[in-house]
């Protein structure tokens, strides 16, 4: 089968800092990815490069047999993204955004509109659809990001912390709707930092730490290699320079009294 | 989207044909112009920035807003054309005015508007060409623009109208769009400044201060010129004399007009209309060639998303000793308890500092009244013909007015930021004090208020001080004590009836005052009123002022005490919810 997304050594540099370090990828359709690493790891900047807005760097991405390189749009057409901070113009209402990413798409205005007012609906927005979103609680902003990720019915779809200001409720809704997603061939690019929720929606696991691939495979592997534990604690085995139990413990000196 | 949007953006779609030759998608350019002019209706403009939005009113119709303020500072232009004997001095002066101006609403106006770098994230990962992308920017600034510069200039240009005919309109317009992109340039060079001298994070603290030192200039200037200026002196004078002002830009302008409204094609004016004409394309080289690359890449870091993260320091070296000067720490310990007190003082001395939010609402207000001070004395002694020297001379009867006036006068500039110190829009952190062990939260309050009394009112006071002890000799020192105890106890007083929140602790927007507390208000007010006429009437005698001096700091004093021993019961809670 060939790979939807493919990352050859990939190497990005921020002024004389090494970002990414040769990052090798394969990753096929109906796979639900999930992308961790501690802070300043090279996540964000891999999501960066996948959704085109990091176009100086070194190697290839190869989208669906398209090299994003040569041809960024088709492959921008192709990816839906739900960024980490809750980039939108709020002064605007949530139909007017997503009108306008509809716009940005190419997607025909009253396909958009429906979508939009039956995809607002499912979230439980229907009755906010034309207040602006500068009155939104964070849960209520990162449902409209969502929608925008989602309304052009892509490929690919590249998650950042996308539960962040979810209430549980809307947490079941959203983890629901990755394994949806992922059944209907999707593929699903999930980065964060709740490692319990990778461990169930990720059906791969990809760990990368200072812009190099740790560990790559499914949970299930993981544990095989790594000893049978949980995945917080592989987490902290591979990544953590220090034992983390002597921080706790230094922590607790800190009262004095040992 | 108002009628006035619908308009501009119907004109440039009007080009499609061009854009689609330029490989732009007109569909999503369309689209993203339409977002964009609905979001610029909805965003505080520079002056409803500065202002304290009473009620959480949505914006609207914003742009409105935005095109009458632009009219009528353009009509305070107008003064240009009283001034001087022949054109060129007065062009001149309008342009420079114009250039000014323009600036001082534009400079705001390009992070928060013009260059969203919210676009990074939202617009870049959409499937839109990046012809598309500039020039939807690229329209959006001239949309912008145009709404300021129309209705900026319409009064101008009606007055050359009249003055020199209609012919003389078209120069002077072609010349107004030379200056514009002239303005444009010079707002880059003073951005990449900024950026040169600070970081990013600071950007835009020092934006904000520009804009309330124009905002100030451009009352004092809208309130003092016109009483100022001298007509007859005025009427004969011109800037031709002067060699030097060839090197003014908007000098350029006001001849290259002359010269096209003469219209003698070989003749001098020719090469400052070269110049005026060299003068954009030179700007919008530099800016593409020294500042566009490294500029867009800088301004991304304003917002902060695109910032590397600040790594924990580990030098042991580096980390900074407490960054609360010593002359602060000293005055902490002198004038405040130790404890709550003492705490509330600093952590006000601080916020007070650093907040940007505090700094954009009270000091511009300390400026309009600063100014208003000003233009009652200049008032004061242009209608009598008398020089404040003379007014305060101690042997004319109208001296003790004047020095009291001024003292007391202070006490409304001061009470305006003291008042400011319970609003912050970082008023949910406030919880800090609801869950920490306070027993007597008054001692915050009469922390914060002794903070900024330092902070307002001694200045503002040795100032004044010093002002009138030169101009009236030591003689009027006695009285100058007098009224600066009063002063203090006045805010005291006043500060006691109504700061009855914590610093920081309550929501700009919320103005649910009761009628008491606007009773509480008005009696306050009334406070200054009163005690500088009772001081007037001992203002003679000078062991009696002196007397009472100690016994008004004494009772200052006690008025902090009882601040300091106010309870929860009395010390409202803010609203901590949403």
């Amino acid at each position: 089968m060939q790979p939807i997304i493919s990352l050859k050594n990939l190497v990005k540099f921020y002024g004389s800092k090494q970002v990414l370090k040769g990052i090798n990828l394969d990753i096929y359709p109906g796979q639900v990815i999930g992308y961790i690493g501690p802070n300043g790891a090279g996540k964000s900047t891999t999501v960066k490069i996948l959704c085109g807005l990091i176009s100086d760097f070194e190697g290839e991405v190869i989208i669906d047999g398209i090299n994003l390189k040569e041809d960024p749009l088709t492959v921008k057409s192709r990816i839906g993204y739900v960024p980490e901070l809750a980039e939108l113009y709020d002064v605007l209402t949530p139909a007017e955004f997503l009108g306008l990413m509809a716009e940005l798409y190419g997607l025909a205005p009253d396909i958009a509109s429906d979508r939009i007012t039956k995809m607002l609906t499912a979230f439980g927005l229907e009755a906010n659809i034309n207040d602006r979103m500068d009155t939104f609680s964070k849960g209520m902003r990162q449902k409209v990001l969502i929608s925008s990720g989602l309304l052009h019915n892509p490929d690919i779809i590249i998650l950042d912390e996308p539960l962040s200001g979810l209430d549980a409720n809307s947490v079941i809704i959203v983890k629901d709707l990755i394994s949806k997603l992922a059944k209907d061939g999707k593929t699903i690019f999930y980065c964060s930092h709740m490692m319990d929720v990778v461990e169930k929606v990720s059906d791969r696991i990809v760990l990368i730490n200072e812009g190099t691939v740790i560990a790559d495979g499914s949970f299930e592997e993981l544990k095989q290699e790594q000893g049978n534990q949980s995945l917080e604690k592989i987490f902290a085995q591979l990544t953590a320079k220090e034992s983390l139990s002597d921080a706790a413990d230094q922590l607790m000196h800190a009262f004095g009294n040992q | 989207m108002n009628i006035i949007n619908r308009f501009f953006l119907f004109c440039l779609m009007l080009l499609s044909p061009l854009y689609r030759k330029l490989g732009v998608s007109v569909t999503q350019l369309r689209s993203i112009l339409q977002a964009k002019l609905i979001m610029d209706d909805r965003r505080p403009n520079s002056i409803q920035q500065a202002q304290l939005r009473k009620g959480k009113k949505p914006i609207r119709f914003a742009t409105i807003g935005t095109m009458l303020y632009a009219a009528f500072l353009g009509m305070v232009f107008l003064i240009s054309f009283a001034v001087g004997k022949d054109a060129d001095t007065k062009l001149m002066i309008y342009y420079s005015f114009f250039v000014v101006m323009l600036a001082s609403v534009l400079i705001s106006d390009f992070t928060s508007v013009l260059i969203d770098v919210r676009d990074t994230m939202i617009i870049l990962p959409k499937p839109v060409n990046d012809a598309t992308f500039l020039l939807s920017r690229l329209l959006h600034i001239v949309i912008h623009v145009t709404k300021i510069v129309l209705p900026m200039t319409f009064s101008g240009i009606i007055t050359v109208w009249i003055m020199y005919g209609g012919l003389s309109v078209f120069p002077f317009f072609v010349e107004l769009i030379a200056a514009t992109l002239f303005t444009i340039f010079l707002i880059n060079a003073v951005y990449i400044l900024i950026l040169k001298v600070t970081t990013p994070q600071k950007f835009k603290t020092v934006i904000s201060y520009f804009q309330i030192f124009f905002g100030i200039v451009v009352y004092a200037s809208y309130q003092l010129l016109p009483r100022m200026i001298d007509k007859v002196a005025l009427g004969n004078y011109t800037v031709n004399e002067y060699s030097f002002i060839n090197l003014v830009p908007t000098y350029w302008f006001a001849r290259a007009w002359s010269y096209l409204h003469e219209g003698i094609f070989f003749s001098p004016g020719g090469i400052y209309f070269l110049l005026t004409l060299l003068l954009p394309v030179f700007s919008i080289w530099a800016v593409i060639k020294y500042f566009a690359p490294a500029f867009n890449r800088k301004l991304s870091m304003i917002s902060g998303s695109d910032t590397e993260p600040i790594s924990v320091k580990t030098d042991q070296k580096k980390i900074k000793k407490s960054t609360t000067s010593a002359y602060i720490r000293n005055a902490a310990k002198l004038l405040t308890q130790k404890g709550t007190e003492r705490m509330g003082f600093l952590f006000t001395w601080k916020m007070m500092s650093r907040s940007r939010d505090f700094k954009m609402k009270v000091y511009p207000s300390i400026g309009y009244m600063v100014v208003y001070f000003v233009l009652i004395l200049a008032g004061g002694s242009s209608s009598r013909h008398t020089s404040f020297k003379d007014m305060t001379d101690p042997s004319k009867p109208v001296a003790p007015v004047v020095v009291l006036t001024l003292i007391y006068m202070s006490c409304f500039i001061i009470i305006m930021a003291i008042m400011r110190i319970m609003y912050s829009d970082k008023y949910k952190a406030s919880w800090i004090y609801y869950i920490t062990p306070v027993a007597a939260p008054g001692r915050f309050i009469s922390g914060a208020l002794k903070s900024a009394i330092l902070k307002f009112c001694a200045p503002a006071l040795m100032v004044v001080n010093l002002f009138l002890l030169v101009f009236t000799g030591w003689r009027t020192l006695p009285n100058l004590l007098l009224g600066s105890a009063n002063v203090i106890f006045t805010l005291a007083f006043i500060a006691y009836l109504l700061l009855n929140k914590l610093p920081f602790s309550v929501s700009d927007t919320n103005t649910s005052r009761s009628r008491s507390g606007f009773l509480r208000g008005l009696l306050a007010m009334f406070l200054p009123f009163l005690l500088s006429a009772l001081h007037y009437l001992v203002y003679k005698n000078t062991i009696v002022v002196l007397i009472i001096a100690v016994l008004s700091f004494i009772a200052g004093w006690l008025m902090m005490d009882a601040i300091a021993s106010k309870s929860w019961q009395k010390v409202q809670l803010a609203e901590l919810s949403e």
